[in-house]
């Protein structure tokens, strides 16, 4: 039970990074290698804020969230918007989404420098509960508890809401949606503002959870993202939510039965058989070839 | 100070040849990020077979090392693609990514390996041996550019379903582009080992793949000499930093990331693009003397294609049902019918791109069933036309028509390597049956132009013309008056009758009913994917059934696209903005 409890909470950290990629990638099909990058970012961000300032942590996530959508409209304008209607901007978008990624890591590294940062000990209450034979802490609870209403409340959005409808409608056809009077790069720009705000939320979440965090912190979530997306199915949301629960699952149960040093094989297995068996993930809608 | 240059001068070798395990792929738009997994994979194992002392006294170590190395590559390679080629896109780049990932951590747990202690190795490669090897992998390369496999992976870069319909199996050749990466990596990942003494299973990590990516984008593919660039540019500027003191640890990978940004912003073509390029490449080969020996076409009269009771649906939809059709050599057939009636869809079936679900056809002796691929019927002598046009854009017009010639074309490569005077020759002829389809079609004097700034009817015409460098028996053209004026049409009816009298047998579908009559033997009607009249175009025109279904509407010179919102053919349109 303890194992089922810590996979749900491990699981929800990642579904909530892999919200944000998957966001943008169902929207406008590009993938955003610079969400990594705004993940280690907001954890910074927000140890400061607690540390420097001395504002409370739920103070800080709010702000944590602002300061990831200003990346996140930045990204898009940066490294997104300029490629346009190139012919590869599939592949334009990864790189220079990698490279903005590369950028924004250099400059937290200039201002927080290399080393490994922790919020304050004091920074959550350090409660805990007993829960169906299991302990669970606050801490965890938050982590789901705001995990699962941002992505109950954004999939709610992309469903129900214009914006959400303008999100569709961009996807299935951009050109055909600014014809009709979409404000495509608004809709863009949002998208991308929210995929970073999740992601920065993410990164203060992981950074409570696991109490560290350094430069590196986005690049092997990134790696767990990717596997999330591919599992849940790419663009899909509730693929998402399900998938960072079966990684998070499936990591604790390896460390208790394969031992540690296997425990990322575990991800990537899992990835791999996906794309194998059931590329469109498990619940992508299959994208035919068309002629 | 010497010792310290040497060994930069050597690590740009090695990043360079890194970066050719991209290039490698990049050159047939993949994506694949498996390179360091392989690398890894192939420099571990070395360590298992390379002996100290050179084998039977005179086989260097190192030379064993490259060998297995490249071997062991090449292998796990063809084994990771036989399920992941398949694959396209960021697809295609995460479960590579997730190859290299499974691999690392595979080593990390072996205790061979010594885990993440990392092994020690001898040190073999200094800066001669490293550009040495450097130098064989840019000269394969370049002679690579403009031999049958270099234009194949041209070809699957820019379009694979055009590439497919010219006779390239393109899966075979995006596999080919994934062993040959392999190797190269393997390559690299003995080179590295034995160069730097020590690996570790955690160096060769998803960072050092970006790296690796990062160098060929930045040195850009469109020249062999990319990758070389990328690596001197990369590795020496973080040199002339130190030079300058600036020592900021954040500084480097700053300057890197907005380096990449800018390159791939502002020079999509990447550093390579900066090195004018010799204009008399590639030039129009007139001598007649030059054409290649063609293998006669069909006599008179044979049958090229019979179909009975040939269907498609898709879901409940039919989108075409139970027809009948047979052509003989040297006849021009054409298919009319209002929009949605089933036309792009029967000759996708004829062509291979799509699969009959009924019925039974056989086209120049090859049976249409599930199995059928296009580039198969291809190479026993179908060619096409596709109503939305499918040029190689980047790719001059001769070029796109040259890739045409793939079905008469041999394999040069080899022969390139080593200059034999017979790959020259047998390009050349290549080119002169290229250049003469191109000068049939009217368009000699924009041979040098990107096939995506043509005009529209100048596009479609290098579609034809493409479609018959590749001496086909059928030809399929697909609505190859659209966007053309009369004058311009008339002129495609002569090409056509001409062609017809050289002994091509042409399925034509087209909407402007004029020139149909005019050009055509005999005239299948389809409508709502049932054969509703057939004969000599006299005849169908005054049949009342056609003229209430098709010529009585007001559809006859609609536009060219309208068939895209019927949904019957919705999976015979083209989406432009494919996934790469």
């Amino acid at each position: 039970m303890q194992q089922f409890m810590d996979g749900i909470f491990l699981g929800s950290i990642y579904a909530l990074f892999a919200i944000g990629f998957t966001l943008v990638f169902g929207v406008l099909d590009r993938l955003n290698l610079a969400h990594a990058a705004v993940f280690s970012a907001g954890a910074l961000i927000g140890i400061e804020g607690v540390t420097r300032l001395g504002i409370s942590i739920w103070l800080a996530i709010p702000l944590v969230m602002i300061a990831g959508a200003v990346m996140g409209i930045l990204i898009e304008r940066i490294a997104f918007r300029p490629l346009g209607k190139r012919h590869d901007a599939h592949f334009g978008g990864l790189i220079s989404s990698i490279a903005l990624g590369t950028i924004i890591l250099a400059l937290l590294q200039a201002r927080y420098g290399p080393d490994t940062r922790r919020f304050p000990p004091e920074a959550f209450p350090s409660t805990r509960f007993e829960f169906l034979g299991a302990t669970v802490s606050l801490l965890q609870v938050v982590i789901l508890v705001i995990s699962v209403s941002l992505m109950l409340i954004l999939t709610w959005v992309v469903a129900k809401s214009k914006l959400g409808r303008g999100m569709r409608t961009i996807a299935e056809n951009p050109h055909a949606a600014s014809v009709l009077g979409l404000n495509v790069n608004r809709i863009t720009s949002t998208t991308f503002a929210i995929s970073s705000a999740l992601g920065a939320v993410a990164g203060v979440l992981f950074t409570l959870n696991v109490n560290a965090a350094s430069l590196g912190l986005g690049h092997a979530v990134e790696l767990k993202g990717l596997a999330v997306i591919i599992v849940g199915g790419m663009g899909s949301l509730p693929g998402a939510l399900v998938g960072g629960l079966i990684l998070g699952l499936a990591e604790v149960y390896a460390v208790n039965y394969v031992g540690s040093s296997w425990r990322d094989m575990v991800a990537f297995g899992l990835l791999f058989l996906i794309l194998i068996l059931r590329p469109q993930g498990l619940f992508g809608a299959r994208k035919t070839r068309e002629v | 100070m010497m010792f310290e240059y040497s060994a930069l001068v050597t690590l740009i070798a090695l990043t360079a040849i890194l970066a050719y395990s991209f290039y490698a792929v990049l050159l047939a738009g993949q994506l694949s990020l498996a390179q360091i997994g392989l690398a890894s994979l192939a420099a571990f194992t070395s360590a298992l077979v390379v002996p100290a002392e050179p084998l039977f006294g005179f086989i260097p170590p190192l030379v064993i090392g490259i060998v297995f190395g490249m071997s062991v590559g090449m292998i796990a390679a063809f084994i990771l693609g036989l399920p992941v080629i398949r694959l396209r896109g960021v697809f295609l780049a995460i479960a590579t990514l997730a190859f290299a990932e499974m691999v690392r951590i595979f080593l990390i747990n072996q205790t061979w390996t010594n885990g993440a202690q990392g092994m020690s190795f001898p040190k073999l490669v200094g800066p001669v041996s490293a550009w040495l090897v450097l130098i064989l992998v840019a000269y394969w390369f370049w002679r690579l550019a403009g031999s049958r496999l270099g234009r194949a992976f041209d070809a699957i870069r820019e379009d694979e379903l055009a590439a497919g319909s010219m006779g390239i199996n393109v899966a075979r050749y995006r596999m080919a582009s994934f062993v040959i990466a392999g190797a190269i990596s393997g390559l690299y990942g003995v080179l590295l080992a034995y160069f730097s003494r020590f690996a570790d299973p955690n160096g060769f990590s998803f960072v050092a793949a970006v790296d690796g990516l990062v160098t060929a984008v930045v040195g850009g593919v469109t020249l062999f000499i990319g990758p070389i660039l990328g690596s001197v540019f990369l590795s020496v500027l973080p040199e002339l930093q130190r030079t300058l003191g600036i020592d900021a640890g954040w500084i480097r990978p700053m300057i890197s990331g907005v380096l990449l940004l800018v390159v791939i912003l502002f020079l999509p073509g990447g550093l390579s693009s900066l090195i004018p390029r010799r204009k008399s490449a590639l030039k129009l080969e007139t001598d007649p003397a030059l054409m290649p020996a063609l293998a006669p076409l069909p006599e008179r009269g044979t049958e090229i294609v019979r179909l009975q009771g040939l269907g498609k649906h898709y879901g409940g939809v039919h989108a075409v049902r139970e027809v009948d059709l047979h052509l003989e050599a040297g006849e021009i057939l054409g298919l009319i019918g209002p929009n949605g009636a089933g036309k792009t869809t029967l000759v996708n079936m004829v062509t291979g791109l799509i699969p009959p679900s009924s019925g039974t056809g056989t086209v120049l002796g090859n049976t249409l069933t599930v199995r059928t691929r296009a580039h198969r019927l291809a190479k026993s002598g179908v060619a096409r036309t596709f109503q939305q046009i499918k040029l190689f854009n980047r790719l001059s017009a001769l070029e796109n028509v040259l890739v045409g010639g793939y079905r008469i074309g041999k394999d040069t490569l080899l022969r390139r390597l080593i200059f034999l005077p017979s790959a020259r020759r047998h390009e050349r002829e290549l080119l002169a049956m290229a250049s003469t389809q191109l000068a049939r079609v009217g368009l000699a004097d924009k041979a040098a132009t990107s096939a995506g700034d043509l005009s529209y009817g100048d596009q479609r015409r290098l579609e034809i013309a493409r479609a018959l460098a590749a001496h086909p028996t059928l030809l399929v053209l697909d609505e190859p008056a659209a966007g053309m004026n009369h004058v311009e049409a008339a002129g495609l009816s002569e090409l056509i009758r001409s062609l017809a009298g050289d002994g091509i047998t042409v399925l034509v579908i087209e909407h402007n009913v004029r020139m149909m009559l005019q050009t055509c033997d005999r005239i299948i009607v389809l409508n709502f994917g049932e054969v509703i009249a057939s004969g000599e175009p006299a005849d169908v025109a005054r049949n009342p059934q056609v003229l209430e279904a098709y010529l009585g509407s007001d559809a006859d010179d609609d536009a060219p696209h309208g068939e895209q919102g019927t949904g019957r053919h919705a999976a015979t349109t083209a989406e432009p903005e494919e996934q790469r």
